[in-house]
């Protein structure tokens, strides 16, 4: 202040002159205290800002290191460089004992980039020596063709893979895809189905199951056994081979569960090739290799039906095993005539009915019953409406509306009713576990699980038709049937195919539904010859009980220790009694 | 006091500053050996996926069952074979009349004679010795088939390469069965 006031006092004062401005703040003392006093405040606040800040991220830090070690190695491995190893696209495919049944494996293609190549008659002479089946000239064009793209060859095995990389040679590169594989082939074909090109499911349960398949919740478990299947095969083919048929085929259902075990449909094919790349092949064979028999077939499975008519009989309390029928007489209706192909042209009491197959007595008891007790005994059965299970090839069964009398009669002996032989094993291993009706599957089950199940006959009427299927194997037409210690019980079936509304007497569908062992079933088995011709062997029949039936004892005897069914001493008073009929007791029973 | 500060500080400041750097480093290698790992680990599984796959391709039953008509001659197993339980298994009748009663026996001298009821030969034992003519048949067709001299100059344990599996008869024509999983894959890249 002073000094300003001496310049400007200054008389002569220069007129442009302008006074500097002062060096430091010239101020009073008492306010420049006050002045540098509020900075001091603010920057303590500012300090303690920052502190209070800092101290914050510390305890973060600890909190986040020291405190809750997991979490933060967790939160840490979120963000990680490479993605956890890479699942395939479809999930694999097993059997009930972890065989590999469907599986994905990575299948590079080779190609090159031949700017990059730099001696490209040596690199053909490599790639050559690798992959000797191509063509030395066409690759080396290729590689000299300057392209920047040129394929060398599609899908490429593991092994060559390796071989290729071996060679270090700079261009080549691979493009990876992944492949589905069925390495057991034709096993399982119609179970497992197949994949298209773009790894879609196409059959089967690849079809069926496509969103858990790709859903990579680990292998799917089928229940299905391989070896069984392989047995199924061989005797199947068998049978086809013996009898000159159009096709086979067979399935084996656990009674207790419904899983089925082994599902076959004869002629197949190798879902590793769907598409019938065999030039001899016609379209129409083709198709009818990948069609499935058990499920998508639909077939008027004959007197198999007397199991179904019998045991409704039997149920509602219109018959009892003592009853009998008049079958001394063909029965005549409307164009209908019904005759045995076996008669007795007698009176025959209700296992006599069923253990000679007698379509007369069988027509009468059903009538006894009347339609309204067939048709819903039946629906009870789900015989009525499409099989359930995990496969989208299911055909719908087909039945007369209005249910008049001459169809309670033939249905009565399995005609003029058309249903899938999966629709029948079900119902049957229904009729024979005590009477209660699992949904079939062919997913495994934990062991000991028990599905749920409805009860859809007495456990009396059960009882009871274990006894007559019993019979029929042991002095009826299914005795070729015995497998010695399996205790085997079942109805034969032999249906003329309907061919545009009339039946053909020479193209027959023969059959045979079993169960074993009878005095406590396991398991339930259907044989289904497709168009078999008698042989010289057989005596010129063709009818179940020379072919389907002789193949089901082999086949029970090969699986039933894979299955792990005891054999029993069928003379045993325990086997005995347990199938034992009152009402034949002492008689002399005439076999077949 | 102030400078002393000052060279604390700066000290602190390098020191934290080398630390964290080589902190960072180190971690940035352990993820290097983490990724490598991880790599190594998809190539494993791959790589037994294939092999997984190539056993299951080799394991058959179509081509097991040749390789025993072929090698073993082993006939399924029938219900005469199988028991239940050792009590179902009968015991041999009692031979040359014993000096004393069984009962009696035992109470004598129970050493030897619990060694030697366990060691009578059972009838089971007895039928898995002498094998049924069917097997005996399927051996001397497998003798036909493959000389002997032939099975001791494959390896043994491993059938010859040769060995291709035969296909058994079809329902109609098929493709020829390819002999390794390479095989197939390699056939169906033809197909497409």
């Amino acid at each position: 202040m002073r000094s300003l006031q001496r310049q400007d006092e200054n008389p002569c004062r220069p007129r442009h002159f302008r006074p500097p401005p002062p060096c430091a703040p010239v101020v009073d003392d008492e306010h420049a205290t006050a002045l540098l006093e509020t900075c001091r405040t603010r920057l303590v606040a500012a300090a303690a800002l920052f502190t209070v800040v800092f101290l914050v991220v510390a305890l973060r830090l600890v909190e986040i290191v020291v405190l809750s070690g997991g979490s933060a190695e967790s939160h840490a491995g979120r963000i990680r460089a490479v993605a956890p190893p890479a699942a395939p696209v479809r999930a694999d495919i097993v059997d009930r004992n972890d065989r590999l049944l469907a599986t994905t494996l990575d299948s590079p293609s080779l190609y090159a980039d031949p700017r990059q190549i730099i001696d490209a008659d040596e690199a053909t002479r490599a790639i050559i020596s690798v992959l000797p089946e191509l063509d030395p000239g066409e690759i080396h064009a290729k590689l000299i063709s300057g392209k920047s793209f040129v394929w060398i060859k599609r899908r490429l095995t593991p092994h060559q893979q390796y071989d290729v990389n071996r060679l270090g040679i700079p261009g080549l590169q691979f493009e990876h895809q992944e492949r589905r594989i069925y390495p057991f082939g034709d096993l399982a074909a119609h179970v497992v189905g197949f994949c298209g090109i773009d790894n879609n499911g196409l059959a089967g349960i690849e079809r069926a199951l496509d969103g858990a398949v790709k859903g990579n919740a680990g292998p799917i478990q089928l229940s299905l056994d391989a070896r069984v299947q392989f047995i199924l095969h061989e005797e199947l083919t068998k049978v086809i081979g013996d009898f000159s048929a159009k096709g086979a085929a067979g399935i084996i259902m656990d009674v207790r569960t419904g899983e089925i075990v082994g599902m076959l449909s004869l002629p197949d094919f190798d879902p590793n090739h769907p598409g019938a790349t065999d030039p001899a092949l016609s379209p129409a064979e083709a198709k009818e290799r990948t069609f499935n028999k058990i499920t998508l077939g639909d077939y008027e499975m004959g007197s198999v039906f007397k199991i179904f008519n019998t045991a409704m009989a039997l149920d509602s309390g219109v018959a009892s095993l003592t009853k009998q029928y008049d079958a001394s007489h063909d029965i005549h209706i409307g164009r209908f005539t019904i005759e045995d192909y076996h008669g007795k042209h007698r009176w025959l009491s209700v296992p006599e009915i069923f253990m000679y197959s007698s379509n007369i007595g069988s027509a009468r008891m059903a009538v006894d019953a009347g339609a309204k007790r067939q048709r819903s005994f039946l629906a009870r059965l789900g015989l009525l409406e499409p099989a359930e299970i995990e496969l989208d090839e299911v055909a719908k069964p087909h039945f007369p509306v209005p249910w008049r009398e001459v169809n309670v009669m033939t249905i009565a002996y399995g005609h003029g009713i058309a249903v899938s032989p999966l629709q029948v094993i079900t119902a049957v291993s229904a009729i024979v576990n005590g009477g209660v009706l699992h949904r079939a599957t062919l997913l495994k089950l934990p062991p000991g699980a028990t599905p749920p199940g409805v009860q859809v006959m007495a456990p009396k009427t059960s009882e009871e038709m274990r006894k007559l299927m019993r019979l029929v194997v042991e002095y009826g037409t299914a005795r070729q049937a015995a497998a010695p210690g399996y205790v085997v019980g079942g109805k034969t079936g032999t249906a003329e195919k309907n061919a545009g509304g009339h039946y053909e007497e020479k193209k027959l569908l023969s059959s045979f539904i079993g169960a074993f062992p009878m005095q406590d079933p396991r398991y339930a088995i259907l044989i289904l010859v497709d168009e078999p011709h008698g042989t010289k062997e057989s005596h010129g029949y063709a009818t179940a009980g020379w072919t389907a039936v002789p193949a089901t004892s082999r086949i029970i005897e090969r699986i039933a220790p894979i299955l792990g069914v005891p054999p029993v001493d069928e003379a045993s008073p325990a086997v005995t009694r347990a199938l034992m009929i009152e009402s034949l007791q002492g008689k002399r029973i005439e076999t077949y | 006091m102030t400078r002393l500060g000052t060279v604390f500080w700066l000290v602190l400041v390098l020191a934290a500053g080398f630390t964290t750097f080589k902190v960072k480093y180190a971690v940035q290698d352990i993820e290097d050996e983490l990724n490598r790992t991880r790599r190594q680990t998809i190539a494993e599984l791959q790589e037994t996926r294939v092999l997984t796959a190539e056993w299951t391709y080799l394991n058959q039953p179509e081509r097991l069952a040749e390789l025993n008509r072929r090698f073993l001659g082993l006939a399924a197993i029938t219900a005469k074979q199988l028991q239940r339980s050792i009590e179902e298994i009968p015991l041999r009748a009692p031979a040359a009349p014993p000096a004393a009663p069984p009962d009696a026996l035992v109470e004598a001298s129970p050493g030897p004679a619990a060694p030697q009821a366990a060691a009578t030969p059972l009838p089971v034992t007895s039928a898995a010795l002498n094998p049924p003519p069917a097997i005996a048949e399927t051996t001397r067709q497998a003798d036909v088939i493959s000389p002997p001299d032939e099975v001791s100059a494959g390896d043994g344990a491993r059938p010859p390469t040769s060995a291709t599996p035969v296909r058994l008869a079809k329902a109609g024509p098929v493709l020829p069965a390819p002999n390794s999983l390479d095989a197939l894959i390699a056939q169906i890249a033809e197909a497409r």
